[in-house]
């Protein structure tokens, strides 16, 4: 990251190598194959240009930074397309997004991808289903906890908690990885 | 206020990515400002916690000319001369938490700035010619090619909240010009006790930045001349009693998350 502050494009071209084809699987299931997948990718590699001096190491890896930024964008843009006031009711159904790795290539950049992967979906395997299922709208659909309680019938309240209770886990899931140091998220 | 777990309930939602009420961001962000060490430790977890859901989806392999496109639209290698401390400050404290994930702040000077740029650019001058006095116009069109024209100019989305969700408007602001430009619409009218109110948060707290009217179609461009010297972390718009108020309020119609 010292490097693209330096205004060293190598160094961005070396990171689009590394990170691209994750922040563009990020965007497409947010979003749906297409230009606009395309177009966050290259919003955020801009970004990334213009506020390297922003990223702070202390808060967490260059992966999570990026995967923040691409979510982000990726979901104003799929607010976007849902009519105002509608109630939030999802553009694209479960079915449509396909769970679940595709069958066929292997795109992951390289092993510290493949296995930060890995550890990710075990970890998420690992969740009751229910707080899975809440973060998963939220995090891939964009539903505010309003919307999450009225699609899965439950009280506010319980999926606030689930929320809370499956960071947690996920956390304490992922903290032995973290803190080893690998890079990666 | 002390830490609670009401607190941890809203540093998850937000690391989750879901957007908090008006109400419980100010709280959030109240809480932050003062400084809460759990709430901090927290939220980086979580943030990073949230994002290994990302791993459910598939890596993509990006067409080659998707790489050429970005390094071609990359512009002059020239350093970009921002107070590097407090924009690394601000930046992430507005991604992480101050303005919920869903708040993008915009630093940069590609093709989607130039065309917001020429956006800008004819709304004011199609509002320039509803203003009383050729002096004010003259000032005024002064004022924002210096914001916009700034190379530290930056843009925040703000989103309709509220009593009026359709409202929406953008702020650009340059803080070397100590100036901030808010162009929004779908403003109702008010009644004529009313005016518009624009904030600037910093440090957690809503700093005013001057009152406003919207015009019959519910256009505003509004140049604050207030504008706070130190780091901006978001933006949000009230309804106040005409002439303003020094501390927000009257409820909340626009604030920096687009909903």
């Amino acid at each position: 990251m010292r490097r693209i502050e330096a205004r060293d494009a190598d160094a961005l071209g070396e990171l689009y190598d590394q990170h691209g084809s994750r922040l563009l699987g990020l965007a497409q299931r947010i979003l749906g194959a297409g230009g606009e997948a395309e177009e966050i990718v290259q919003e955020v590699f801009l970004y990334v240009w213009r506020a390297a001096a922003s990223f702070d190491p202390a808060r967490g890896s260059v992966l999570t930074w990026l995967l923040i930024v691409t979510r982000s964008r990726a979901i104003d843009r799929l607010r976007a397309r849902r009519p105002a006031a509608s109630g939030g009711a999802p553009v694209r159904s479960l079915e449509e997004l396909g769970e679940g790795p595709a069958s066929g290539d292997d795109v992951e950049a390289d092993s510290a991808g493949r296995q930060w992967r890995s550890l990710c979906l075990a970890a998420i395997g690992q969740l009751p289903e229910d707080q899975r299922r809440a973060l998963e709208l939220a995090y891939f659909e964009g539903l505010t906890q309003e919307e999450i309680a009225a699609k899965t019938s439950t009280p506010l309240g319980t999926v606030k908690t689930r929320v809370r209770l499956g960071l947690m886990k996920l956390r304490e899931r992922m903290r032995p990885y973290w803190e080893s140091g690998s890079h990666g998220s | 206020m002390a830490h609670s777990e009401r607190h941890e309930d809203l540093v998850a939602a937000l690391a989750a990515g879901m957007e908090l009420s008006s109400a419980e961001r100010l709280e959030l962000e109240a809480h932050l400002g003062e400084g809460c060490a759990r709430c901090e430790a927290l939220r980086r977890d979580l943030e990073r916690a949230a994002s290994s859901l990302a791993a459910q989806a598939p890596a993509v392999a990006p067409p080659p000319e998707l790489r050429r496109r970005i390094l071609e639209s990359l512009g002059p290698a020239r350093v970009a001369p921002s107070p590097a401390r407090g924009l690394h400050a601000g930046i992430w404290r507005i991604l992480a938490a101050a303005a919920a994930l869903s708040a993008v702040i915009v630093a940069v000077d590609d093709a989607r700035l130039r065309r917001d740029r020429e956006d800008l650019q004819s709304q004011s001058a199609q509002l320039a010619g509803r203003l009383q006095s050729a002096e004010t116009e003259l000032a005024q069109r002064a004022l924002r090619a210096r914001v916009l024209e700034s190379d530290d100019v930056r843009m925040l989305i703000l989103g309709g909240q509220g009593p009026q969700p359709n409202a929406k408007g953008r702020v650009f602001w340059s803080a070397r010009a100590r100036r901030g430009v808010l162009v929004a619409g779908n403003l109702a009218p008010l009644p004529s006790d009313r005016q518009y109110e624009l904030w600037v948060f910093q440090k957690g707290k809503p700093v005013a930045a001057g009152v406003f009217d919207a015009d019959s179609e519910g256009r505003a461009a509004f140049e604050s001349t207030d504008f706070p010297e130190a780091e901006a972390q978001n933006f949000a718009v009230t309804v106040e009693p005409r002439g303003g108020v020094p501390a927000p309020t009257g409820p909340i119609v626009l604030v920096g998350s687009p909903t």
